[in-house]
Formats: C-alpha cells, structure tokens, sequence
C-alpha cells in the first residue's frame, strides 16, 4: 500500500507521473500467482465460478448448500436451490461459515500442550507424532482395562461421521459417547416419543397451515430449521396456494419471530405449558374432539380451568378463549413449542402439552399441521436416540472415572451453566484429546489438539432434521483444499483406529473417510430400491448425488396417522410449575437467556460479519446486553445503554441495559453467545453470558439444562456502557417508512404470485 | 483627517512595510507553525489515513469543514462590500479600509477553497473537478452545484485578485519610488511602469469602476451558489428557498464584522488612529445593525415556515437545532451574538466605543460559524428515516485543521501587511484634500 | 427567437444518452414484501459477501459507519403488551430522479441504460455529495482503506471490485451477476429472462420476501406484483421515482385483537 501512496504523492506533486509510474513498474514484484494457460489446474478457469453442492454445518438442521469457487477458494455460500429444506435460500450463520473457513484464528495444525492447563500455551508437532501420542495413551487404558474410561464428548455427529466414531468407540471397547450441544432438541425429541412414539423430530408444516401458535419457537432465527420454517413462514403470509394464515406468538420475550405474530401473547415465564393444557382443556370442553377417549381427556385435562390458567399465565381469559375458538375453528391450525417452553425444568412436560394440543385440534398427521418423518435409510440413525447427556460426563469427570476424553467441536467450557462447573470437572480428567479447530474455552484445557477440517474441506453426509416429511441425506464434499495442516475428523479415527490395533482396527476397514463414505454408500445404494433405480450404476448414482447435493425423494413421503393417548401423556401432565432458583422477594426478575440469531449458542462469536451484525430486534453489534421492560428499568432506575449487574444465586454478571418494550415487566433477557474468554480475536472478551450465572438445574427425564431456571436481581454500576446499537431511534414519526394494511381485510394475500 | 500632509501619508504607508519589529516576527512565526502544524500536519495525515480520522458518519457526511468553507466565504464578502459597494455610492470613508478588506476577501476565499479539498475523500484527483478535454472522454456534471461553485468560488477568486491588484497600482508605484534595496526590483516589476499620468489615472478609474460593478453580482452569485449546495439537497432544514439571501445577507453580515475587527488590529498595530477614525466604526457598526436585523428577520421566517408547515421532518430538524443539547447551546448563543448584542448599536455613544465594536464584532463571527455549523451539522442528522439518525461531533483532526485555517489565515494577512501597501496611499490623499485647520466635513 | 431555443434544447438533449431517464433497454426492479419479510437479515450477511463489504469494528459502528449496502430497519411502536416491531429492508433504491445524481461534479454516479444508479468507483473523488442528497442514506463511504485479516481476503469475490479509501458506494442491484446475465443472453442471441438475474440479498431470502427483474417484461414477477394493492415506494412524496417497490405489511396497527382479548 505504501508504494501506492507514495505514486500518488508523486503524481499529486507534480514532480513527474510518468517517473513514478516507471518507478512503479521497476518494483512491481514478479507475478508469483500467476496461473498457467497452457496446463491449467483442474477445475480452475480463470474468472469463472463453478458451484459445488454441499452441506452446512452451522447448525444441526442441515441445509444443502451450493459454494462458489472461484480459482480454488470458496467466495460465497448460497442455498442449493435443489434441496428441499434449504431451497435456495440460507440464514446468516450457514453464509457466514465462510469466516469460520477462513478465519484467522484456527488451529493450523496439531498442537500439544505446553504450559499449564488453560494457560492456551501449546507447541506444534507433526500429524504422526500427535497420532502417535493418542495412540500410546488409548493403549495404555486399554492395557489397565480401562477402556470404558474413554469418553466421546461431541455434538450429534450427522450420517456415517457418527457412525464411524461409534464403531471406533465400540471397537476400542467404550460405550461413552456423551452428546452435547446447548440446543440439541433433546427435549423435542423425547417428548415426541413419549407422546407419539415417533423418533425423528417430525415436520412442522407452517407452508400449509392456516393458523400457527407457537410457545416460544423463535423459528425466524434460531430454533430448528431457521431456513425450512422461514420459507414455510413467507408461504404462509403471501404463497398464492392459501390464504393468508394467522400467526400468534406465546413467549415472555418478544423475539424476531413474535415481531412477526400478529398477536404476542407475553405469558408469565414457566407457564406456558398451563396455557397450552388449557386452550386444548378449552377445546375438548367445546366438544371440537370427537375422539373416542374423549372422557380420558377430560379427566387428563380437568385441572386446567379457564381461571386457573388465567391466574397462573397472566393471560386474558377471554384471550385463551378467543385463541382456543381460533385455533380449532380455522382449518389446518398448528402449534409448535421451541426453546420458550422446553427450556424450563419441566421443559419435557411443555412440549407433551403443545402435542396434546395438537392432537384434540386434530392437527397431527395433516397437511398444514405435523407430519411424521423416519430415518429409516440410515437404518434409525442414532440422532434418534436420546442418550446420556452432559452432566453424566461432568459428575464422571468429577469422580476420576473418565481417563481419556476425546472432545470435538462443542464448547462446554463455555454452554454449560456455571454452577455445573463442567471446566472444573474436565481438569480433573488426565487427558483430554480435542479435535476441534478453534482454540475455544474447552479446548484449551486439552492436552493435545488434532484440529478437524471445517466442513468446506471435508467429506460427509447428514440427515437434514427435521426433515420435509421424507427422507433428505446431504453430501458434504470437500469444496477447497484445506487451508491449514487439519484432517478430515473421520481420517483421524479411521488413523487412530489403525494405529490402536484389536477390534478398532477392524472396524476401520477403509484408508481414508472419503472411501469409507463412497462404499457406506455403495451398501446404502444396494439396500434401497428408491436409489438403485435412479441410476444404472453406483458411479453414476454417486456423480449424480454430488452434483444434486444429496439423496431424497420426495414421492417417499408417506402419510402416517399420528396420534397422542392420555396414557402415554399422563405421567407428563402435571400442575407441578417450572422450578426457579432464587426467592421472588430477593430475587424479582426472572432471567431468560436466549439464543442470539448470528451466534446461536456462541459458536458464530468469532465471525466477523456476524459481530457485525445487528442483531435483529436490538440493533446491537459487538456485544450483548440485558433487555428490560421500561417500567422496570424506571423502577431500577436505568436507562438504555446503562451498565447493569444481574445477580442471581449463582453469580453476577456485567451488561449494558437495553430498555425494550417487548417483554414482560417481571423477566430480563439476555443473549447468549458473547463473552468467550477465548475463541479468537473476534470473540474475546466482549459482552456478558448469562450462562455462567444460572444453576445447574435439569430436565430429569433428558439431562437438559434448563435455560430459564433462576430469578434475578439488577442492580446499576457506575460503570459507563458500552453499547453499540444501529438503530438510535426506533419512532416511524408517523413518515409512513413500513406502510402497513389491517388484517382481514380486501389484502388478505397478494392476488398475483 | 487632520493636518496630514501627502508626505507624511507615503511614509507611514510604508513604513508599515520596511520597518519592522520583533513582535511582527514572533505573530508571523508562531502562525506559520500553527498554520503548518494544526493544519498541515492534520490534513497530511488526513490525506495518508483517510477521511475516517474525522467525526463524519453516514448520515453526516459534510461537517465542520463544509461549515469552515461557507464561513470564510462569507468573511470574504467584506472586501466586496466595501470596497465596491462603497466605491459605487461614492462613500468616502471606505478608503481607507478598503485594502485590506480586498485582500481579507482574497485570502479567504482562498482558504474557502483548500477547505474545499481538505473535505474530499480523494483530494488527489482534485482536478478532476475541471472541465478538461480527456482520451477517456470524461467531463464534468454541470447539473451538480458542487460545480457551480467550482466556477464561481475560481471565478470570484480571480476577479477578487484583479481588483485588489489594480486598485493598488498607483500605491504599488509610490512604494517603488520609496523603498531600496532588493525590494526596489520587485515593486517596480509590480508597479507596471505607473507613472501617474492622467491617461493612466484615467484608465485605472475606468477599469476599476468595471470590476467595482462587475463583482457585486458575482459576490452575490457566490454566496447563492454556495447556499445551493445545501438548498439543492431534499434534506430537510436544508431544502429552503430562502438560502440564497439568507447566505448573502449572513455572508455581508459576518464579512462586515470581520471588517471592524480588523480595523480595531490595524489600528492599534500599525498605529493608523489617523486614517482609521471613529467616523470609520460609527458607519459600519450602523450597517452591522442594519444587517443583523435583516438576518434576524430571515430566520424568523425560516423557523416560522418550519414551524407553519408542521411536517415531522421540519419538526424533527428545528427540535434537533432548538431545544437538544448540545446544538440548542450554541443557536441560542448564535441568537444571542446574532440578533441581540448588535442592537447594542442603536446607540450611538456605543458604536464608537472601540470596546463594545470588538466584543459585538467578534460575536457576530462567532455567531455566523455557528450559524454555519449548525447548517451541517443538525440538519444531516436528522434526515428522513429516523432508523439512520446519527449525530455529529467533530475529531481532534478536524478541530485542528479549523484552529489551523484561522492561523493560516492570519498568516497570510500579516504576510501581505508586509509586502503590499495596506492603506490605499492615493485615496487617503484624495480624502485630504487640502489640510484643513478643524475636523474634515465631506457633508 | 423561439427556433434558436428549439435549436438549442435539440443540441442540448442530443448530448444525452438516448431515452435516458424514461426509455431503458431494463429497467431492473425490485419488490419488497414487507409481509413476507421477518427481519432475519440473511440478506445483509449475502450482500457482505458478494460485494466485498469490509467490517469495520465495533467503535466504527458506534458512529455509524457500518457498511451493509443493505440493511433491516427496525421500528418499535406501542407499549407493553401491545407491542409492534416492523422491519423493511433498505437499500438503494435506485431513483429514476436521483438526487445523488444531481450532486456529483464529476459523474461518478450516473443512470445507466438499464435504469439502473450506478457508482464509478474509480471517478469518484469523494465530495460526499451524492451521500448528502440521497434521502435513503443508503451510500456508504470508504472512510479507510479497510483490511480483511488474513486470510479472510481469500473469500473476497474476485467479481467485485475492493474499494480503495475515499471513495464512495452503494447497492448495485449486484451488477456484477446482471453484466454475467446479459453476457450469456448475448451469447445465446436472446433477451434476459426473467429469473436470470438474482441478486444476492434475493437469493439469500429466506421467507422469498424480495423478487428482482424487469419491469419492462410484462410478464415477469416484478411486473405482476409491482400491481400488487399493497404496493408502495419509500418517501414517494420526494418525487424521486424509486426502482424499489415495497407491499404493505398486513398488521393491524391500531390496537387489535391482541389488546381487545388481553
């Protein structure tokens, strides 16, 4: 840069252009990338794109993608049009994975440690000696007989990855493979099961439905398939095939998706499952249920009278009323509970009463309503199971049963609460292996790092979940060449398995991952008629899965009658009200952390573009903040952009005050995702993370932590804020910016779409 | 003037220009370096970084040096006024003030202009501003104000040069025929051969009665030119037909307070109280009144119309400018020095008293930068989507560059006080005419 | 004296571009609608992407120099319970009469044929003009010459142009993808059809809230739901003839079922 300064001071002088442009050509360097003409590179035209189908990573809902490449490096992640949860479109995290690719702050190669735990000091080594290291220490477990001392912490690990790192965990003789994400819809799942006896999370048609309520799933951003529901959601505003549906939000917190509602319903947090029981009680009252255990019902649902619920939510009873008389009147309706109901500690209980109230408004099993998915391709993929959870792994640490972790690409240094103490914990384990290619909180306690590829460099497949009411597996193909020393994860395990030897070895019986995926899906190709006749060969089928993205076949769709029964329901009905630590005199706020829309559960903090973001309601960038009603903030005597200190009973934290309309007068909300103590130079040290102030507290039926579980108090600090946020002034001034017609009206939908 | 001979006139002129003391030097040094520090050194390392070292933001993309440029073209309005205006209506206590009023105007708008390309993103490509015949084909958008002012700020520049230039000719001569040394070959090349014969003085009148005419328009041009680069926009506060006067009036105003200002310096460095009386402050502290209420009465009706039509926009900007802190400061203040403190001028025993000129003269300036700053800097902020809103507040960088203008500025005025005759030698002698014994009495 | 003027006005308009300014070969439109759009801002991440915009930090955003091409405005009207949140995206718009047009010396931003406001980077000489007139405050400024730490500058999309610092810019309705467009519809002796232009925030949407093409073409989308009855253009009473079309949001503003059953 500074030679072109100086050319321009030069010619801005008036000393001589033409000297300085001769200057300027004598110490050009030589062109070092030049790409030849003659032999060119394969697949490498210059100034021409070629797209490759894909998969995203960036959340578990597993949208195809299609990234451009442009002289071998990945420019742009778009939507794969073909795919039919994704279709084109993509949210901001999965377009922003590029940063991770690309970021700065990677381990570029494998690592060991050199200083003190935590103490981020680390030493590179070379592949085989760090394979080597693992080696040595997995044989030395195993010759104690302790091999089911080796734990696998990781998040759902989607198709064969998964597959493999459990042959490789059953091979070594360990069956502790402890799966974890802070939004891992265990909750969703086991109370699906238990209610319907479905494993796979089903469909949700919001396309199709006329009427959706929703308690508290923030579909727009974060909960689910952000993707799939919003392209549901626009179809359901103004698609040319429906009338416009109604769309009414239950949730404490106006998030991005009640800003759409046409109606907020702000019940009182950890109730919302009282108001669901109740509208279905309304319902079944209303003679609307014509089932034949009609009588059961009523009995199930009797203690969940209009006044009582009135009392216990803070709602209207003319307003539940009014939502029950809509909800079974207008054809197909449908509820969904996300995150606002199932992150309470009876979280298991909310979701079985959103599918109760399913099932008596007759939306199960319908178009518009929800649809039953299988994963049988996979042969009932493990991601159905709920097994042991986190806090297996954290109490098995804390009583040194653990020997050896392996810990790939989840943080829970970072998402667990504080008070579960997990970093404390995995310092009691002797050795902990990471794969993971940041150098976040958790990896920094391992040992030793063998950084994994991103998923633009590596081989995979998933099962896109939910799926679209038919099966939807997306290929994950490497797009670039990788752009530090990493490996493919399953490289790793299929090069440890065979540096192990035994029983490990053998259940690795191809070199690389990438064959081992070719010939997973030769077998599949084999075994599924759907497949076979596609095409006349496998390399066929398989040069054809790949340029498509991946397998799915929408005529596979098979309608399944879905049903809920009172006895399958009745252990999880119960007045028994969500559990918050802290009592209501001392602490009167009631804290809800939430998932933030670039940053989910932290993992997108150290990308560039979505720090920069603003985040969708509040306008903030580069950090977070505590939202709170303007009544509360005058009685605490705070203003918008105040420091604040949020104490509960487990800890404080430091926030600058975002004073917000849309929420309850008795909750505070804080994002989740800021504040890592590493994971980068975009990460660090910005923002708060309610996370390290709530208490352990779980859904004892699935081990999830329960988000909003502890009350609060809020106190102002002297402090001056930090808060950045876009938006200085949210008043329209009556301009007529965002013009607006009434509902019911000529508008109903667009007439030409 | 009294008991002045034309003698005593020549050798007090000049020796403003040869004989000098310390204290000049000291002045002339310490606004060198200021000028070169404060704003050399800031705009080079403005130029190097980028704009980004300013307060500007994305609503507010003009600042405190848009608001510079129309404050010093408005002091540049002084030379103008008085000079030809005066010259026009034949009103003789202009002569003796007049020059350096011309040279104010000169040297303002001179710093007007590098304001100018101290506000560009790429200064280095300034000259694509003009319209030349390029290979690329490229020219100029002759629809965009910004333009208007590259014509008319050059074109006032130039005639403002000419005009001192020629009026100062015959005093040019007289310094020649005066001075030694390595002065005598550069007066001499300056003084074109004037040798005082009547043809000479009869076409030096000629032509100088031309540019007297012919530059009052073109001042008044350039101050509607340069309201036009805001009245142009649909900013709203901006948006305004009444600009144009409102500029020029505010432009006279503020020149003419630069005037007396300066009269006051004079005065008491060059030891002029002879040439520069209290006849001199009495007159233009009545047009200081004069042009202070027709200010005052032109933004009356600028906020009254705001306030008539009641639309949020105009709403929003005049609440922004009036009543939030810290803009409603400095427009009440501007109010105060603007409107208030000249009707201290009604009276007549406080028109000549050198104390309250320089304290009401220097508030009206003051005033009259604020009234500029405010233009920018609370109209931009409050544009149509309140979503964009930002406010403005200048960076050090920018403070410096406008503490350095003021030096620059000065600087180059104690320059020409040294190399230029400052009082108009011949038109002080017409003015005395024959000594007299008692006080002179044109009337 | 009146075939002198004739004379003169037919002089003067033969240095204009042809149709400039009402008959366009394109004339590439947009459609918003506001209610399909759920303020994700997937938009905004693609419009980073695709058109090289640099992130700028955290004190930079404090004083608004953030530098989305496109971004979600927000706003909050009612009190708790009644609360609504309306978003619309904002981006240039592309007036037909642009202000921004009207300000630049040097004709670093023009109409083109496609009706299309583009910026020329490269005559820019950055006298914020365009910025200060346009009342979409859509421009965005090179304030430095920004750097992308590497190697993140290995994303940057060769298409685009980096821009250097002190100049200006803005949306381009992704002109990079319309040149590749009609290139290929040259080459295949045909018209742009629609569909064959998207631009990146489009392509991104999740929700479909946003459709581009050509209004000239009676049959694309654009044509058929620029009709729409909820059409509108941002600040139309500006007169600056706006590219962008956006359909109403269907809400009830006042006080509606929500507070009636609340």
């Amino acid at each position: 840069m500074k030679r072109r300064y100086f050319l321009k001071f030069i010619g801005a002088g008036g000393i001589g252009t033409g000297l300085g442009m001769l200057f300027g050509q004598a110490i050009k360097p030589p062109g070092a990338k030049l790409i030849p003409y003659l032999i060119p590179p394969e697949d490498v035209i210059p100034g021409l794109a070629n797209y490759y189908a894909s998969l995203c990573t960036q959340c578990p809902a597993g949208c195809g993608v299609l990234v451009k490449i442009m002289d071998g490096r990945a420019k742009k992640v778009e939507g794969n049009p073909l795919h039919p949860v994704s279709g084109g479109k993509l949210c901001v995290r999965g377009q922003a994975g590029l940063q991770a690719l690309y970021n700065p702050d990677r381990v570029q190669g494998p690592m060991r440690r050199k200083g003190a735990r935590g103490s981020t000091s680390f030493e590179p080594i070379s592949w085989e000696e760090a394979i080597g290291e693992v080696t040595t220490r997995l044989n030395d477990l195993s010759a104690k007989g302790e091999s089911d001392k080796l734990y696998f912490l990781t998040p759902e690990l989607g198709g064969h990855l998964g597959k493999l790192a459990d042959d490789f965990m059953a091979g070594y003789g360990s069956s502790n493979t402890i799966k974890y994400d802070l939004f891992d819809y265990r909750n969703l799942r086991y109370a699906n099961r238990a209610s319907m006896g479905i494993k796979a999370i089903p469909h949700y048609d919001i396309e199709n439905t006329k009427y959706l309520l929703s308690f508290g799933a923030d579909f727009a951003s974060t909960w689910l398939s952000p993707v799939g529901m919003s392209r549901g959601y626009g179809e359901m505003r103004q698609g040319g095939h429906t009338g416009r549906g109604k769309f009414v939000q239950v949730e404490p917190r106006l998030s991005l998706t009640a800003a759409n509602a046409d109606e907020w319903v702000p019940a009182k947090p950890g109730t919302e499952a009282v108001l669901a029981l109740a509208i279905a009680k309304e319902i079944v009252d209303s003679g609307h249920y014509k089932g034949s255990d009609l009588k059961t019902w009523k009995k199930l649902l009797s203690p969940f009278g209009l006044s009582y619920a009135s009392e216990v939510t803070d709602v209207d009873k003319k307003r539940i009323r009014h939502i029950a008389k809509e909800f079974m009147s207008t054809r197909p309706s449908l509820a969904v509970g996300g995150e606002g109901i199932s992150g309470y500690s009876n979280g298991v209980s909310g979701l079985v009463a959103v599918n109760i109230l399913n099932h008596v408004a007759g939306n199960l099993g319908i178009k518009g309503g929800v649809q039953a998915n299988s994963n049988d391709l996979f042969g009932g993929n493990d991601a159905d199971t709920v097994g042991a959870g986190i806090q297996t792994l954290i109490n098995a640490a804390k009583e040194s049963k653990v020997g050896l972790l392996f810990h790939y690409n989840n943080n829970p240094a970072f998402t667990t609460p504080g008070s579960a103490k997990a970093a404390d914990a995995l310092k009691n384990v002797p050795f902990i292996v990471s794969f993971s290619s940041f150098l976040d909180e958790t990896t920094a306690l391992s040992d030793i790092i063998l950084p994994s590829h991103t998923s633009f460099e590596d081989w995979g497949d998933d099962f896109t979940n939910p799926a679209p009411g038919f099966q939807v597996a997306t290929i994950m193909q490497p797009v670039v060449s990788s752009v530090y020393k990493t490996r493919s994860l399953g490289d790793i395990f299929i090069g440890i398995g065979k540096a192990v030897g035994g029983t490990a070895k053998a259940k690795m019986p191809n070199d690389t991952f990438a064959t081992h995926l070719k010939a997973s899906w030769k077998r599949l190709y084999a075994k599924d008629k759907g497949m076979s006749a596609s095409s006349f060969t496998f390399e066929t089928f398989w040069r054809e899965t790949l340029a498509r993205g991946g397998w799915w076949n929408e005529k596979s769709a098979k309608k399944r009658k879905l049903s809920v029964s009172t006895r399958s329901v009745a252990r999880h009905v119960s007045k028994e009200p969500a559990k918050f630590e802290g009592e209501s005199s001392k602490y009167p706020l009631y804290l809800l952390p939430y998932a933030q829309a670039g940053h989910l559960d932290g993992r997108g903090a150290n990308i560039p573009w979505l720090q920069e973001l603003p985040d969708p309601i509040t306008s903030v960038v580069w950090d977070s903040w505590v939202e709170i009603n303007p009544k509360t903030a005058k009685r605490l005597g705070v203003k918008m952009g105040d420091m604040a200190e949020i104490e509960s009973p487990f800890g404080k934290v430091l926030s600058p005050v975002y004073v917000y309309e849309g929420i309850r007068p008795d909750t505070v909300a804080i994002p989740i995702g800021q504040v890592h103590k590493l994971y980068g130079r975009y990460a660090e040290k910005r923002g708060a993370n309610p996370l390290e102030i709530l208490p352990s507290t779980v859904d004892t039926r699935t081990e999830v932590y329960a988000l909003n579980s502890t009350r609060v108090r809020i106190a102002k600090v002297s402090r001056p804020g930090d808060l950045v946020k876009m938006d200085v002034y949210t008043d329209e001034l009556g301009r007529g910016i965002v013009q607006t017609v009434p509902t019911g009206g000529q508008f109903k939908k667009s007439s030409h779409h | 003037m009294e008991n002045i001979s034309y003698n005593e006139v020549n050798e007090d002129v000049v020796r403003t220009m040869t004989h000098t003391t310390w204290k000049y030097w000291v002045a002339l040094v310490t606004c060198a370096v200021m000028a070169t520090v404060l704003w050399g050194g800031a705009w080079a390392y403005q130029i190097y970084v980028g704009q980004g070292v300013t307060g500007l933001n994305t609503p507010t993309f003009w600042g405190i040096y848009l608001a510079n440029f129309v404050f010093w073209i408005g002091i540049s309005h002084s030379g103008t006024l008085l000079s030809a205006i005066l010259f026009i209506t034949a009103t003789p206590w202009r002569r003796s003030i007049y020059r350096s009023a011309e040279a104010i105007t000169f040297f303002s708008v001179l710093t007007a202009a590098l304001f100018i390309f101290v506000h560009m993103g790429r200064p280095w490509n300034f000259y694509w501003t003009m319209p030349y015949p390029t290979t690329r084909q490229l020219w100029v958008n002759f629809t965009s104000p910004i333009m208007f002012d590259v014509f008319a700020i050059s074109t006032y520049m130039t005639s403002s040069v000419i005009f001192l230039y020629f009026g100062s000719i015959p005093d040019l001569a007289a310094v020649r025929d005066r001075v030694t040394g390595w002065r005598k070959p550069i007066y001499t090349y300056l003084a074109l051969g004037w040798r005082g014969t009547e043809a000479e003085w009869h076409w030096l009148s000629k032509s100088y009665t031309f540019f007297a005419v012919f530059i009052i328009p073109l001042a008044v041009s350039v101050h509607s030119i340069v309201s036009w680069d805001f009245a142009l926009s649909m900013v709203p506060g901006l948006n305004k037909t009444i600009f144009a006067p409102y500029f020029v009036v505010g432009a006279i105003f503020s020149g003419t307070a630069a005037i007396v200002t300066l009269m006051v310096i004079l005065r008491k460095s060059l030891k002029f109280e002879k040439y520069i009386t209290m006849m001199h402050f009495d007159k233009l502290c009545l047009l200081l009144l004069v042009m202070s209420l027709l200010w005052s009465y032109i933004n009356v009706v600028e906020v009254f119309s705001d306030w008539y039509a009641n639309t949020s926009v105009e709403n929003e900007t005049l609440r922004y400018r009036m009543f939030m802190p810290p803009h409603s400061y400095m427009y009440w203040l501007m109010i105060i020095t603007n409107s208030i403190m000249p009707l201290l001028f009604i009276f007549k025993k406080l028109r000549t008293s050198i104390f309250v000129c320089v304290v009401v003269s220097i508030g009206i300036n003051v005033g009259m930068w604020i009234e500029r700053y405010l233009i920018v800097a609370t109209t931009l902020p409050r544009k149509y989507l309140p979503n964009m809103w930002h406010g403005y507040t200048p960076s050090l960088i920018e403070i410096s560059i406008t503490v350095g203008s003021f030096f620059f500025f000065a600087m180059l005025f104690l320059i020409f006080v040294k190399v230029w005759p400052s009082v108009s030698i011949y038109e002080v002698k017409e003015d005395i005419g024959i000594p007299m014994r008692k006080g002179f009495k044109r009337h | 004296m009146s075939g002198i003027l004739t004379k003169l006005k037919d002089k003067l308009q033969s240095y204009r571009v042809p149709g400039y300014r009402t008959k366009f070969e394109y004339k590439w439109t947009m459609v918003v609608d506001l209610d399909r759009c759920n303020g994700c801002e997937a938009c905004v991440v693609a419009c980073y992407a695709e058109n090289n915009l640099p992130v700028v930090g955290k004190r930079d955003c404090d004083i608004s120099r953030r530098f989305s091409w496109i971004r979600i405005e927000r706003y909050i009207e009612g009190e708790y319970p009644d609360v609504k949140v309306k978003f619309i995206p904002i981006m240039c718009q592309h007036c037909d009469a642009a202000p921004c047009e009207l300000g630049c010396p040097v004709y670093a931003t023009y109409h083109n044929q496609d009706g299309l406001n583009v910026q020329v980077y490269n005559r820019c000489v950055g006298t914020f003009t365009c910025a200060t007139y346009c009342t979409y405050d859509v421009r965005r400024f090179n304030w430095f010459t920004y750097k992308w730490d590497s190697p993140l500058e290995q994303q940057l999309n060769p298409d685009v142009t980096v821009r250097e610092m002190g100049v200006m810019e803005k949306c381009t309705f992704c002109i990079q993808r319309i040149r590749v467009a009609k290139d290929t519809a040259k080459d295949e002796g045909r018209k742009v059809t629609d569909g064959d232009v998207q631009t990146a925030c489009m392509q991104s949407c999740p929700t479909d809230a946003i459709t581009f093409g050509d209004l000239n073409d009676p049959n694309s989308k654009v044509s058929k739901l620029a009709k729409s009855p909820r059409r509108y253009r941002l600040l139309e009473e500006l007169n600056t003839d706006p590219s962008v079309i956006y359909l109403k949001r269907v809400m009830d503003e006042k006080k509606g079922h929500g507070s009636s059953h609340g």
